[in-house]
C-alpha cells in the first residue's frame, strides 16, 4: 500500500528585481493581483508575475517583560509575504489586510505595497513613479477604494491608478476568443462569484456572491482531521491541509453516490489515502522487540563477568607477589640474618613477630587458592550462564493441557470485561444523572425534594443506619467511584491475557503506523463545502443553487446564452472533477436537451494577472487612469471605469447619515 | 505607528515621508473599520434606486432540505445521538461516539455550526 507523506514547502524569499533603466524612463505600468490568499506582481513588460507571495504579514508581538527603550533595537522585525519562510511558527501572530474579499486593513496593505515596491527593486525618491493596476472585490465598498486611493496617492504618490475586477481581466483579456455572453464561476479564497456577462458587459445586478471559498473548505478539512486523530492534533497543521486539499482532493459527480461506495469495505481499502506523519525514531527505541531486549541484557552480562574476572586476576597477581615477599622475609630469619633487619622488614608488612609471619602466609596461601578456584569456576559456567527469560511481570502457569488453558485466559478475559462494563455503566449512570431530563436525573431530584421537606414531630431520620444509603443514591458519583482496586485488578488481568496471548492486547509493531493519517470519505467532504455551505452552518445556497439562481434571474433567451457558455475560473477551479459536477447539475436544472458548456480556463490561478497585463497594451487602457489630478479635483472616491472595473456610484452626502449611524 | 517602530524600520525611499493614515480611529484596539461596519454603513445610506453595492449581491438562502450527514465519517446520518447531539450513521459509529470526549464531540458541533444552544 502507497503511503503518502507530507511535503511541507517552505516559502522561498523573493530576490529584489533589479530597475533597469528600461523599466524606470518608460514609467511602465506594474499589475498587481491583490487576492484575498495570494498577491501576484509584476511589471506590465514582464511575461510572467515577478512576485507571487500570500497576502499575510506576520507582526511579532513585543514582550511584554523587555523594556522596549533597551530592546527596541533588536526586535524581531516584521516579515511579510514570502520572507514567512515556515508559516506554522509564526501562525498566531499572521494578519491579512482582507476582511473576507475586501481590503479593510491598509496599515497591513502599506507593508505589502512596500514589500511589493523594493522587491521590484523601485529606488527612486519619494515617489513610485509607475501607474499602478489594481483588482479589487466585486462591488467593493467605496470607502475601501477610497482609503486604497489615499495610500496609493498620498503614501506612494503613484501618478496614476486604475481598478479592475479580476474575474473580468481575465476572461475578457486572457481568453483566445471571448464570446459576449458569458456566466463566469469564479472560486476564491473566501468567496465564490457567479457573473453574468450579455453583450461584454457584466451585469452587476444579477451576480451573486458565495460567502465560502478555500479558505473554508481548508479548515474545515484542517478540523476535521484534528478531531479524528485528537493525539495528532499538533501536527496537523492548516498549511498541510492546504496539501491535502491541492494532493488528494477532489469534487464528486454525484455526492450521495460518492458515499454510499465508501461503505463498502474494499472500495474503502482501494481508495483511501494513507498519509504519514513526521515522528521521532527515538521515540520508539522503548519499542525494542524481545529478542533485541534479551540480546542487551545478554551483553550487558557478558560485560559484567569480564570487568569481575579481571579483577580478580588483579587480586591474584597482588597476593602472589605479597607471599613472595613474605616467604623472603622468612628465608632471611631461617638464614640467621641480623634481628633488627628482620623486625624492619617485618614492620613494612605490619607484622609483629616470626609466628605472626608465618600465620600471615598461611593466610595468604588460602587466598591465592580460593582466587584461583573462583577464576575456574567463572570460566567453565560462562558459557552456561543465561539470563533467566524474564516474563512479563506473570511467571508462566503450568497447565496440564491447551484446552484448561484456554479456559483460564477466558476466564481472566471476561472478569476484564466485566470490570470494564461496570466502569461503562458507572459512566453512563454519572452523565445520566448530570442531565434533568433524564429518568435517573429525575428519580434523583425527587429524592431530593424529599429530604429537603420537613415534616415536624416525626423526624427520625437517621435513626437507622441504612437511612444514610440515600445520599449514596444521590450523589453524583451514583454512589461507587472507580475504585483503586478495580483499577489494579484490571491491569492484572491485562498482564495475564499478554502472557498467553501475547497478540491480544499488543499495539501494533510499526511504530510509523501510529502516525498515520487515514484520509477517505474527507477528500471528497471537504470540497463539498462550495456546494453545501450548511455543512458549515451557513445558511447560504450552495454553488449549482446559486448557478441555477442567477440564470432565473434572466429571460429565457439570455438563460440559453449564459448556459451555452460556462466559464470556471479561480484557485479551486483545478480541483479534480469540479468541471464534470458543475455540467451535471447543470443540465439537471436547464430544459431538457438545452446546449450547456463548462469549460475551464487555462492559467485558472494567474488569469487575471495576465488579463490585466494585457489590457494594458489594448487601447483603452491609456484613458482609464485615475490620475493625482483627478484625484485630488474629483475626491478620493472617485475612479476611472472601464470594461472590466467596477461600476461608479457616488456615495450619497446623506443628512440623515449621522442619524442613522447611532 | 510608534516612534519606535519607525526606527527600527527605515522606511523604503519611494515612500513619502509625511504620510499617515488619517482614517484611522484613535481608539487603539479596534483601528480599522471591518467589513461588516462598512456594509453597515453604506446600508445606511440613501443610495438612488438603481445601485448594486457589496451586500446586495449576497448569495440567496438555500432553498433546499439540509442534507443530515454523520458527524464522524461524513456518511449520511438517520440517526441523532440525544446526549451530545452528534449525528451518526450506523451502530459502530454510535460505539466510538459514546467513547468519545466532551472536547471532540462539542469540536464536532461547532464545525456544523450547531453549538449554540438555541438552534
Amino acid at each position: 500500500m502507497e503511503i503518502l507523506e507530507f511535503k511541507d514547502l517552505k516559502c522561498v524569499p523573493d530576490i529584489v528585481h533589479p530597475y533597469t533603466p528600461s523599466l524606470r524612463n518608460n514609467s511602465t505600468p506594474i499589475i498587481i493581483d491583490n487576492g484575498s490568499y495570494q498577491c501576484r506582481a509584476g511589471w506590465a513588460t514582464s511575461s510572467e508575475p515577478l512576485l507571487i507571495f500570500k497576502n499575510l504579514i506576520a507582526k511579532p508581538r513585543k514582550e511584554r517583560s523587555k523594556k522596549d527603550t533597551v530592546e527596541a533595537s533588536q526586535a524581531p522585525q516584521l516579515q511579510v509575504g514570502n520572507d514567512i519562510i515556515n508559516i506554522e511558527a509564526v501562525r498566531f501572530q499572521l494578519k491579512t489586510q482582507f476582511d473576507r474579499n475586501v481590503v479593510t486593513h491598509f496599515e497591513a496593505q502599506e507593508h505589502l505595497f512596500d514589500y511589493t515596491f523594493a522587491h521590484l527593486g523601485i529606488d527612486s525618491e519619494n515617489s513610485v513613479p509607475h501607474p499602478i493596476v489594481l483588482t479589487e472585490a466585486v462591488l467593493n465598498p467605496n470607502s475601501s477604494r477610497q482609503l486604497m486611493s489615499e495610500l496609493l496617492f498620498e503614501c506612494y504618490s503613484v501618478p496614476g491608478v486604475s481598478y479592475g475586477i479580476d474575474c473580468l481581466y481575465s476572461y475578457h483579456f486572457n481568453e483566445v476568443k471571448p464570446q459576449e455572453n458569458a456566466l463566469i464561476i469564479n472560486l476564491g479564497y473566501h468567496t465564490c462569484h457567479v457573473v453574468p456577462i450579455i453583450g461584454k458587459k457584466m451585469v452587476f445586478e444579477n451576480t451573486r456572491r458565495l460567502n465560502t471559498g478555500g479558505f473554508h473548505i481548508i479548515s474545515f478539512l484542517h478540523r476535521i482531521l484534528q478531531l479524528k486523530y485528537p493525539a495528532h492534533a499538533t501536527s496537523i497543521t492548516l498549511s498541510r491541509a492546504e496539501e491535502l486539499l491541492h494532493s488528494i482532493c477532489a469534487i464528486a459527480l454525484d455526492y450521495r453516490k460518492e458515499l454510499n461506495r465508501w461503505t463498502d469495505p474494499l472500495y474503502y481499502e482501494e481508495n483511501i489515502k494513507r498519509i504519514q506523519l513526521p515522528y521521532n525514531a527515538s521515540l520508539v527505541s522503548s519499542a525494542l522487540t524481545l529478542e533485541q531486549q534479551k540480546e542487551r541484557k545478554r551483553e550487558l552480562a557478558r560485560r559484567l563477568t569480564e570487568i569481575n574476572a579481571r579483577k580478580r586476576e588483579e587480586r591474584l597477581i597482588e597476593d602472589e607477589e605479597k607471599l613472595n615477599q613474605l616467604l623472603y622475609i622468612q628465608e632471611m630469619t631461617e638464614a640467621g640474618v641480623d634481628k633488627e633487619e628482620i623486625d624492619r622488614a617485618c614492620a613494612d608488612y605490619q607484622i609483629k613477630n616470626v609466628q605472626d609471619l608465618q600465620k600471615h602466609i598461611n593466610n595468604l596461601n588460602q587466598k591465592i587458592e580460593k582466587t584461583k578456584q573462583k577464576i575456574i569456576a567463572a570460566n567453565t559456567t560462562d558459557e552456561v550462564e543465561e539470563p533467566v527469560a524474564k516474563q512479563a511481570k506473570h511467571t508462566k502457569m503450568v497447565f496440564e493441557n491447551e484446552k484448561e488453558m484456554h479456559l483460564f485466559v477466558q476466564n481472566a478475559k471476561k472478569m476484564r470485561q466485566e470490570i470494564l462494563n461496570k466502569k461503562m455503566t458507572r459512566k453512563q449512570r454519572k452523565q445520566d444523572m448530570a442531565k434533568r431530563r433524564t429518568a435517573a436525573g429525575q428519580e434523583r431530584m425527587r429524592i431530593i425534594s424529599q429530604l429537603a421537606r420537613k415534616e415536624k414531630g416525626n423526624d427520625d431520620f437517621g435513626l437507622r443506619d441504612e437511612d444514610w444509603d440515600i445520599y449514596k443514591a444521590i450523589s453524583k458519583d451514583g454512589g461507587d467511584s472507580d475504585s483503586e482496586a478495580e483499577n489494579e485488578k484490571l491491569l492484572e488481568l491485562d498482564d495475564i491475557i499478554r502472557t498467553y496471548e501475547p497478540s491480544e492486547l499488543d499495539e501494533t509493531l510499526n511504530p510509523g503506523e501510529t502516525h498515520q493519517l487515514h484520509v477517505g470519505i474527507e477528500r471528497y467532504r471537504a470540497p463539498e463545502l462550495i456546494f453545501k455551505p450548511y455543512m458549515l452552518g451557513s445558511s447560504e445556497a450552495g454553488l449549482s443553487e446559486v448557478i441555477g439562481y442567477v440564470l432565473s434571474l434572466f429571460n429565457n433567451e439570455d438563460q440559453l446564452k449564459l448556459a451555452e457558455n460556462v466559464v470556471i475560473m479561480g484557485g479551486l477551479a483545478n480541483l479534480p472533477g469540479l468541471q464534470e459536477r458543475i455540467l451535471s447539475d447543470l443540465i439537471s436544472i436547464r430544459p431538457f436537451q438545452s446546449i450547456v458548456n463548462v469549460r475551464t480556463v487555462k492559467n485558472p490561478s494567474l488569469g487575471a494577472w495576465h488579463g490585466a497585463k494585457k489590457w494594458t497594451k489594448s487601447g483603452e487602457f491609456k484613458g482609464s487612469f485615475l490620475t493625482k489630478k483627478m484625484y485630488e479635483e474629483f475626491g478620493s472616491e472617485y475612479f476611472k471605469t472601464h470594461v472590466a472595473s467596477n461600476p461608479f456610484y457616488h456615495t450619497p452626502k446623506g443628512q440623515n447619515v449621522d442619524i442613522e449611524m447611532v | 505607528m510608534s516612534a519606535d517602530e519607525i526606527r527600527t524600520e527605515p522606511k523604503p525611499v519611494f515612500k513619502t515621508a509625511s504620510f499617515y493614515h488619517n482614517s484611522k480611529s484613535s481608539v487603539k484596539k479596534r483601528a480599522w473599520k471591518s467589513l461588516k461596519q462598512i456594509i453597515s454603513t453604506e446600508k445606511a445610506l440613501p443610495w438612488p434606486e438603481n445601485v448594486v453595492h457589496y451586500s446586495s449581491i449576497n448569495a440567496p438562502p438555500s432553498f433546499k432540505p439540509a442534507e443530515k450527514f454523520s458527524d464522524l465519517s461524513g456518511l449520511p446520518a438517520p440517526y441523532t445521538d440525544p446526549q451530545t447531539r452528534l449525528r451518526f450513521a450506523n451502530k459502530e459509529e454510535y460505539a466510538t461516539l459514546i467513547g468519545l470526549p466532551m472536547d471532540i464531540t462539542a469540536g464536532y458541533l461547532a464545525l456544523r455550526g450547531a453549538s449554540s444552544i438555541v438552534g
